[in-house]
């Protein structure tokens, strides 16, 4: 029947046919992103680690090349500004914080996906994302008066006699995690429970139909399964969570305290550097540094996650 | 027995999953519901013995004037910034979808990069930048940047709504006469519509939100966040949870954008697939 009405052939010759503008049209819908990109983000990012290597006399930047930035900073990495334990400071609080993110988001994107009705998955997950939508900063400022020693939260428990004392989160590496984790949540939930969206249910009923427990279910075919949303998540959250100086200075107070001590987050520290500066080659130097960081925690991810596989 | 000894379990785990739900959802809207609630309450402190409603910050935001200057600001930078994003993403998501070409590969990540590089090290990279040049200090400062951080949004979201465009429908165009600019301008713009709506309230929100870049380089003309992070430096006092409030109320109208558009773009092969 297909061969009885020439028409209804793949019209493959028709389908080849471009107009000739084609080229044209090409270039000028490539042209305002690429131009864009190169001179206002390639073009920053080079002089960024170029202005690294110049210095400042009295107050004006002196172009070069020298390594006196640098040098100071390494000279000063386990003294004065500490800046080594800054950066063990940021990559612990970081590391936990996205640790716990993952924690708390894979259970709450499973729920949402296995537990709540289909027609009501898309509100839970709008609910999820909305404290995305509202200010982060002002978010963080809700978390203070909430945490702080007098605030609901200890007033709260301290009502019910579950505490005697206040106890300090606000000021500690605590609040900044919560802070932290407040933020990547909604994003977290959303990346993993598009993950569980793609997993195949037949493969869940095929284990379980073997006898697979329930256990064995989630551990040997759901968590494998899901393993690049994890792999995704982790890295997105260790990003931003490196990165990030408003929960580290709001609600960690600048130098709050872990079990390291009272230090602050490396990427705190950078922002608070050269609001008391302005001294922008070393600024750019450290953000340089920060760049290295990123890249090796980057590098150590792909070769984490292709050794396992 | 066994089968209902396995209903109970479930059961007994699905209720698990409803408990988890509500205390999860519990911890993500607390603040937000603290920040609402707290901008109506007479006390200063927000305290559990509720000492009466109020409007006074409300009064005390309007008459002190700095973060209200700050939020003309914001709306004037964040929705021009997010329209210029969405342009040119639109654009340059077109020709990633449609055509081929040598470098391909490397021109999508570079154009999706900016995103993934911390807002904190192109604060500083853009004021290196921009405070050679004499551009640093405006809001013109922060638009030229925010854009920067918009495209990747801008492209990933109209490539989705691109992706699921059948090509026959652009060439149907050309073989009834239309040139390739008609085509684009009248079968592939209207399809992404969504898209673009999509990416622009995205980015809106992004831009709108965005503290460090617009820390370092708008210098007087501060952004909402910039000015919120300064007030709070001095004092802290519920007008920020009555404006916290009011931006709230404009996300929310955000928010039933997005459920109308956003959402369904993302979720739509999947609910698709589902049904079939």
């Amino acid at each position: 029947m297909a061969n009885s009405i020439p028409l209804s052939k793949p019209s493959s010759n028709l389908q080849t046919k471009t107009p000739n503008e084609s080229s044209l049209l090409r270039w000028i819908c490539l042209a305002p992103a690429v131009i864009y990109d190169s001179l206002l983000f390639l073009l920053p990012l080079i002089f960024l680690i170029w202005i690294g290597f110049w210095t400042v006399d009295n107050y004006r930047l002196v172009p070069g090349f020298s390594l006196s930035n640098y040098i100071d900073i390494f000279q000063q990495f386990f003294s004065k500004s500490r800046y080594a334990y800054a950066i063990l400071q940021s990559l612990w609080v970081s590391s936990t914080a996205t640790f716990l993110t993952v924690l708390f988001c894979y259970p709450f994107a499973m729920a949402i996906a296995f537990v709540v009705p289909v027609r009501l998955q898309r509100l839970a997950i709008l609910l999820a994302i909305a404290p995305f939508w509202s200010s982060y900063i002002l978010r963080l400022y809700a978390w203070q008066t909430l945490l702080n020693k007098e605030g609901l939260i200890n007033s709260f428990l301290q009502t019910l006699h579950l505490i005697n004392q206040p106890i300090e989160i606000v000021f500690t590496q605590i609040g900044t995690r919560i802070g932290l984790i407040h933020y990547l949540a909604p994003i977290m939930i959303l990346i993993l429970y598009l993950a569980l969206q793609n997993v195949d249910r037949s493969l869940l009923s095929a284990a379980q139909n073997l006898g697979a427990t329930r256990w064995q279910v989630f551990w040997r075919v759901l968590l494998p399964l899901t393993r690049p949303g994890i792999v995704y998540a982790a890295v997105f959250g260790m990003i931003i969570s490196l990165g990030d100086v408003l929960s580290g200075i709001i609600l960690g107070g600048g130098t709050g305290k872990s079990i390291f001590g009272s230090l602050p987050l490396f990427a705190s520290m950078i922002l608070n550097e050269y609001a008391a500066s302005t001294n922008l080659p070393r600024t750019s130097a450290l953000a340089t540094i920060l760049i290295v960081i990123m890249v090796l925690i980057l590098f150590a991810g792909t070769k984490f996650s292709q050794s396992n596989q | 027995m066994a089968i209902q000894k396995k209903q109970g379990s479930d059961r007994l785990l699905a209720l698990a999953g409803w408990a988890y739900l509500l205390l999860g959802f519990g911890f993500l809207l607390l603040p937000i519901f603290a920040l609402v609630l707290f901008s109506f309450e007479d006390s200063r402190l927000p305290t559990l013995p509720w000492t009466g409603w109020t409007l006074k910050w409300y009064n005390f935001l309007l008459s002190d004037g700095r973060l209200l200057e700050a939020l003309k600001n914001s709306l004037i930078v964040s929705p021009l910034a997010a329209a210029a994003a969405t342009v040119i993403g639109f654009f340059a998501a077109y020709a990633l979808n449609r055509f081929e070409f040598w470098g391909k590969k490397f021109l999508s990540i570079l154009l999706i990069v900016p995103i993934l590089i911390p807002p904190l090290i192109m604060g500083v990279a853009f004021l290196g930048l921009l405070s050679r040049v004499n551009l640093q200090g405006q809001l013109l400062s922060v638009f030229l940047t925010h854009v920067v951080i918009l495209i990747p949004t801008a492209i990933a979201l109209i490539t989705i709504r691109l992706a699921q465009m059948p090509s026959d429908i652009e060439q149907a165009a050309w073989n009834l006469g239309a040139s390739e600019w008609q085509a684009l301008f009248r079968v592939v713009l209207p399809w992404s519509i969504p898209g673009i709506a999509g990416a622009w309230l995205l980015s809106f929100t992004f831009s709108f939100d965005e503290f460090v870049i617009a820390w370092f380089v708008s210098g007087f003309q501060p952004t909402l966040p910039v000015a919120i992070y300064s007030f709070m430096a001095f004092n802290l006092d519920p007008s920020l949870n009555a404006i916290g409030t009011i931006i709230f109320a404009l996300s929310i109208l955000l928010l039933v954008g997005v459920e109308l558009l956003l959402i369904p773009l993302l979720l739509e092969n999947r609910s698709n697939s589902k049904q079939a």
